[in-house]
């Protein structure tokens, strides 16, 4: 217990008197990420490049779920909501699109999972630690059967709906649409870390009542946290379902929509940009190496990279790389 | 007046099983001050072993009771001993999510190992029902109910009637003063532990008698236990009992006075969640 209170104590001061490690050499790798995430397309891939770059497609959008979860937990708020604002963004889409070019459709579905997430976030407020959690969870649960039990015509029941393909189902131009999705979500959360928002979020994170009497507004910034954060996710719900063209409620509001994200954020490295991308691309690669010989029960792996991340590695793959710094108090 | 006696019936006959759940919850929160979130996949294994007794040795479920108590008492205590024990002074959030991929570990493990099947257990007794009065019950309905008040007797009788029981809640109250007068604190958590998996077990085979047996039947009944053990105050375990009932009823309310509220009513303990924290946080309580 005292430990943890002396190391809490011993970051915050860090916080205050240092400014963040963010320099130009930081952001080598992730450049070096996108350049190759960028060229990907391009490369000789053989006769199962249709089917590499649909992995690679689904490695972006398990990125942009990943990242930002993981800026909804820079606030303190570790969420088992994902999987409703990502779903909440595939069904918005799919109804949206009916009426208006998907180009409209992409970022009003984004921004009404964003408006609805604030409405989880405002009752939520007060709640901390596993009470959030629980919430959260159970919230998934109820927007899963709402859109179950919506009447057919409305949300396609429990029997699902069709979804316009995105960019008429051009594979390259949806890899090019989830890579953009996903720089943008990179540039959100750089932002996030050279604003005045990393601090507050720190600040909340590490003690609210502290925060408060810092003068941090906490109500705002929480809030504020939730609307970016489910508002990505939405956006990777919209390319989820203009990819697959076809969506339920089971598969979109599952349980793995949540798991995925947090895991490999702390796989990856907590509060960190570059954490969360990596993460998603050795799970995914990963995943994607086991589909192959295991049908059901994939996220076994998720399970136990959860549970070996936090007995051995609370700082995650970002921690292997630079010891001693800021970074994975969960 | 009779349709609603008898949606009270069937409401409080459930509130049974939640409450078996729910205590077990309790117990690992109020004295090893975890929440396990991985609950709901030892009621899993719990239904699971009910099923394989009976398909492959024909044991009647109610008969393998004890020793799927046994058996995930013992998987209970290892989990205690290999990965919980290392967490006990984590952050909180470390303990949760620890538990969490626990969880989704041993459901995977299930799926991949016994498929995405619902598997059914059949009795003799399953078709069977009672009457009282104008009122009618289901057997099995009516056997569990009883199971589940028995054991919880029994529980209620060794938390405070024996010693152990007096250890358990004196390590609820004060961890640090229980280690000071000499209660071996890690013993109490190792069996406090694995007593709330095998209650998880117990209320599976149950589960396995009344509806089925399936990789994530954990799942609902854990989301359900959360509803319970909130409502009634985090490690309350007093309260787990009423709350079960209040949960129960409304669920079985829902289901025969709403249109299509079989579909519906999987939703209410949500609200119930989100009613009780709203209340609390609104009142000042964490």
């Amino acid at each position: 217990m005292t430990r943890e209170m002396g190391s809490r104590a011993r970051e915050a001061a860090r916080t205050v008197t240092r400014r963040p490690d963010f320099t130009a050499r930081s952001l080598v790798p992730l450049g070096l990420f996108f350049g190759l995430a960028l060229a990907f397309p391009f490369l000789p891939l053989g006769d199962r490049a249709e089917y590499l770059l649909q992995i690679a497609f689904f490695t972006l959008v398990a990125g942009v779920l990943a990242l930002s979860w993981d800026i909804l937990a820079r606030s303190g708020q570790v969420s088992l909501a994902h999987a409703a604002f990502y779903g909440l963004g595939a069904y918005g889409f799919a109804l949206l699109s009916k009426a208006m070019p998907w180009f409209l459709a992409m970022p009003l579905a984004a921004v009404l999972a964003g408006l609805i997430s604030l409405i989880l976030g405002a009752v939520t407020m007060r709640l901390s630690g596993m009470y959030f959690a629980i919430a959260t969870l159970a919230f998934t649960e109820v927007v899963r059967t709402v859109i179950q039990n919506l009447p057919e015509p409305v949300a396609g029941g429990a029997n699902g709906l069709l979804v316009p393909a995105l960019l008429g189902g051009n594979a390259r131009g949806q890899y090019f649409l989830a890579f953009g999705v996903l720089l943008f979500t990179a540039l959100v959360s750089l932002a996030i870390r050279r604003s005045r928002l990393h601090h507050a979020f720190a600040a909340i994170r590490q003690g609210e009542e502290t925060a408060r009497v810092l003068g941090v507004s906490v109500v705002r910034y929480k809030l504020l946290a939730f609307f970016i954060s489910s508002s990505l996710a939405a956006l990777g719900g919209v390319l989820y379902a203009g990819k697959t063209f076809f969506i339920n409620p089971l598969e979109t509001f599952s349980l793995a929509n949540s798991i995925a994200p947090l895991t490999t954020s702390i796989f990856g490295g907590l509060y960190t940009t570059l954490g969360p991308i990596l993460g998603a691309t050795v799970l995914r690669v990963a995943e994607e190496l086991l589909h192959n010989s295991v049908k059901n029960g994939y996220l076994v792996v998720y399970g136990l990279v959860l549970m070996l991340s936090i007995l051995w590695l609370p700082r995650g793959l970002m921690g292997l790389f630079k010891k001693g710094k800021q970074g994975g108090d969960l | 007046m009779e349709l609603f006696l008898q949606t009270l019936l069937n409401g409080l006959l459930q509130s049974g099983i939640y409450a078996l759940v729910a205590s077990g919850l309790a117990l690992a929160v109020g004295v090893v001050g975890i929440v396990n979130f991985a609950h709901g996949e030892f009621l899993m294994i719990g239904a699971f072993l009910a099923w394989a007794l009976s398909a492959y040795l024909g044991v009647d479920p109610l008969i393998s009771l004890p020793f799927a108590a046994l058996a995930v008492f013992g998987v209970g205590a290892l989990t205690y001993r290999v990965s919980i024990r290392h967490v006990l002074l984590a952050p909180e959030l470390n303990q949760m999510l620890l538990t969490f991929g626990l969880g989704i570990l041993l459901q995977n493990v299930a799926l991949m190992w016994l498929g995405g099947n619902t598997r059914t257990v059949t009795t003799p007794y399953q078709g069977s029902s009672l009457s009282l009065g104008d009122l009618s019950v289901g057997g099995p309905k009516a056997v569990a109910f009883g199971f589940a008040v028995a054991i919880l007797a029994g529980l209620y009788a060794v938390l405070y009637r024996t010693t152990l029981g007096r250890q358990m809640r004196a390590v609820a109250q004060n961890r640090r003063g229980s280690q000071l007068i000499g209660i071996d604190v890690d013993r109490v958590y190792l069996i406090a532990f694995a007593v709330s998996c095998a209650l998880a077990a117990v209320a599976g085979v149950l589960v396995a008698v009344l509806l089925f047996a399936s990789p994530t039947v954990g799942l609902v009944f854990a989301l359900k236990a959360f509803a319970i053990i909130v409502m009634a105050g985090l490690g309350n375990l007093t309260g787990v009992l009423w709350a079960s009932v209040v949960l129960g009823v409304s669920e079985a309310l829902v289901q025969t006075y709403v249109p299509g509220g079989g579909g519906w009513s999987d939703a209410v303990f949500f609200l119930l969640i989100f009613a009780t924290l709203v209340f609390r946080s609104f009142r000042g309580a964490r």
